[in-house]
């Protein structure tokens, strides 16, 4: 089992980190550093929902509902009910998917969750008098502009979406959700509600991703649905969480730090529009060459250095038996 | 109603009959009661009528050629198919059409023939999850309150750290067993939990049920290997076809001429 410090460190690391920006004020590193933290929020919510064999490619749904619902409800009933709004919402709508795409396996889910996003997307401009159609919502500004309070914000939410993803990593969630996903009738078997543990996953994952589309939705104040319903907040999730490493809370938040890197080199060496086809094409290679992501050539790498730790043993272990 | 049974087999005689029906069989002695069930795949009926009880206390053996239905008893009584008609009783309760996990918590638990568990997962997680889940009193079993007792009780001690994905299909078989054996049941069904192990490891399997049997746990085994089901059981019930055949002693039964054409060619008129 992991020490006590190694399961918090990244609480500590991205406290400091944030605590030090919002401190040093430098433009470039907060945005990056928002950034980084919304898609980890994403990638840590995709991968909560994933390991109850789930794999979603609806996460822009939550996203731009997330961000609608705040713009839509806070003139009607203030900023702090607008808020529970979003949480709200999104775990019906959560809920509701979940419900309707509860029979569908792995490829069919995903097919299935990626129409209800690109769906919401056709529903926002259908109904213009309610969402402003293709011309955009201005949901409430977050921390009335400032970006270091921004970033605080959006760092507590990280925490807590960290919180959440170690809690559903515990015994009492783990073993209960990956045998729902090798096999729920032997979940089920075990005394399992898979139903109700697949719903629930959905709406912890749903709830987070909404919360960071409000988030999104409030840093500029102003929201258009190509902006939040796109494929990119279905797909970056994804390819963060594999990037990093799926089932761990390490994984997506190592992703997103390296994928957002990756972006920004990219895009400094590169340039242009074109630089987005190298970045993907480092994704896949990446994929490609590590299939357990970042953590799994972290744990190799401790293996091979040998460490005679415990926690190194274990995973020396675990890789003889791989 | 299905009467295919020979007049020479034994039927268990229902002390407590219930008047409304006249398969129904919930007698003091009986643990299980399936009255009439029937189970369709479209028009193809996989279960036309069973009727049958299972005693408390005892080893039943479910035999019937490829087909003939067992598997899609054990899982229907196990809540994991559709009931077209009839009733599962469960201590005389009625747990027909109610959800896999609510009928663990009602005291029957099963095992899986090719369980496929997560492969990360270790002995020991896998048995947290009946523990945490199947809410049943776990010092239900003297001495196996916890997943290290359970684990070392099916010889799976050594492995208790283990992942999945290490394990040989010897101890996966073990590590079923086990995991039905946490939910604390008071009836267990193991599908075929000797299919594919060498004659060393089923015999070693089957000391295994014993000692659970031991424990106070009513089981059925669905079983191809006549020796199993001859030295295990207390009584046998035979399907074919969707129907019961016939139930009885096992002597009584396998050597019944009903059963034999069943099984024709299958090897054991001997």
């Amino acid at each position: 089992m992991k020490t006590g410090l190694t399961r918090l460190l990244p609480y500590i690391l991205i406290l400091l980190v944030t605590l030090a920006l919002v401190w040093i004020d430098k433009p470039f590193w907060i945005q990056l550093a928002i950034g980084v933290a919304i898609t980890a929020i994403t990638a840590l919510a995709w991968d909560i929902l994933s390991r109850t064999g789930q794999v979603s490619l609806g996460s822009a749904a939550f996203f731009g509902v997330g961000s609608y619902t705040l713009a839509i409800f806070e003139p009607l009933i203030g900023l702090t009910l607008a808020w529970i709004a979003v949480v709200v919402v999104c775990a019906l709508a959560a809920t509701l998917l979940g419900l309707l795409t509860l029979r569908l396996r792995r490829m069919y889910f995903a097919i299935a969750t990626l129409g209800f996003a690109l769906s919401m997307q056709v529903l926002v401009v259908v109904f213009p008098d309610w969402t402003g159609g293709s011309g955009g919502i201005a949901p409430p500004v977050l921390a009335d502009g400032d970006p270091r309070w921004q970033l605080a914000l959006i760092g507590l939410l990280l925490l807590a979406a960290v919180a959440l993803s170690d809690a559903l990593l515990g015994l009492r969630f783990r073993p209960a959700f990956f045998m729902i996903r090798t096999k729920p009738e032997l979940a089920a078997a075990s005394g399992v509600p898979v139903v109700r543990m697949k719903i629930f996953a959905f709406i912890v994952s749903g709830v987070l991703i909404g919360l960071a589309g409000a988030c999104y939705g409030g840093l500029y104040g102003y929201v258009v649905p190509t902006d939040v319903f796109t494929t990119n907040w279905s797909v970056l999730p994804l390819a963060i969480a594999t990037l990093g490493g799926m089932d761990t809370t390490v994984g997506p938040l190592l992703g997103a730090i390296a994928l957002k890197a990756l972006e920004e080199v990219a895009r400094s060496v590169i340039g242009g529009t074109g630089y987005q086809v190298v970045y993907g094409a480092v994704i896949i290679l990446f994929v490609i060459g590590m299939p357990q992501g970042i953590v799994g050539l972290l744990r190799k790498a401790g293996t091979l250095a040998g460490r005679r730790t415990a926690a190194g043993e274990k995973k020396k272990e675990r890789e003889r038996h791989a | 109603m299905p009467d295919t049974a020979s007049p020479d087999i034994t039927r268990p005689d229902p002390t407590r009959p219930d008047p409304a029906r006249r398969s129904a069989q919930p007698s003091g002695g009986a643990i299980l009661a399936v009255e009439d069930l029937t189970v369709a795949f479209g028009g193809l009926k996989a279960l036309d009528g069973v009727s049958l009880s299972i005693a408390a206390g005892e080893i039943t053996g479910l035999i019937g050629p490829n087909g003939s239905g067992k598997s899609t008893l054990v899982n229907t009584v196990s809540g994991q198919l559709p009931v077209r008609g009839g009733r599962i009783r469960l201590h005389g309760g009625d747990v027909t059409g109610r959800r896999p996990d609510r009928i663990v918590r009602a005291g029957m638990a099963r095992t899986y023939q090719i369980p496929r568990v997560p492969p990360t997962l270790t002995v020991e997680e896998v048995l947290s999850v009946p523990l945490l889940y199947a809410g049943r009193d776990r010092h239900r079993l003297p001495g196996l309150g916890d997943a290290a007792a359970i684990a070392a009780f099916c010889g799976l001690g050594p492995l208790f750290r283990r992942h999945c994905g290490d394990l040989s299909v010897t101890d996966l078989r073990r590590l079923e067993i086990a995991r039905a054996l946490a939910c604390a049941p008071d009836l267990l069904l193991l599908d075929e939990a000797m299919a594919g192990l060498s004659h060393e490891d089923s015999v070693e399997v089957m000391g295994l049920i014993r000692n659970v049997h031991e424990q106070g746990i009513s089981i059925v085994i669905i079983e191809h290997l006549m020796r199993v089901i001859t030295t295990l059981c207390h009584r046998v019930v035979v399907l074919n076809n969707g129907r019961l055949l016939a139930e009885g002693a096992p002597a009584t039964v396998l050597a019944d001429q009903a059963v034999r054409e069943a099984y024709l060619g299958k090897g054991f008129a001997s």
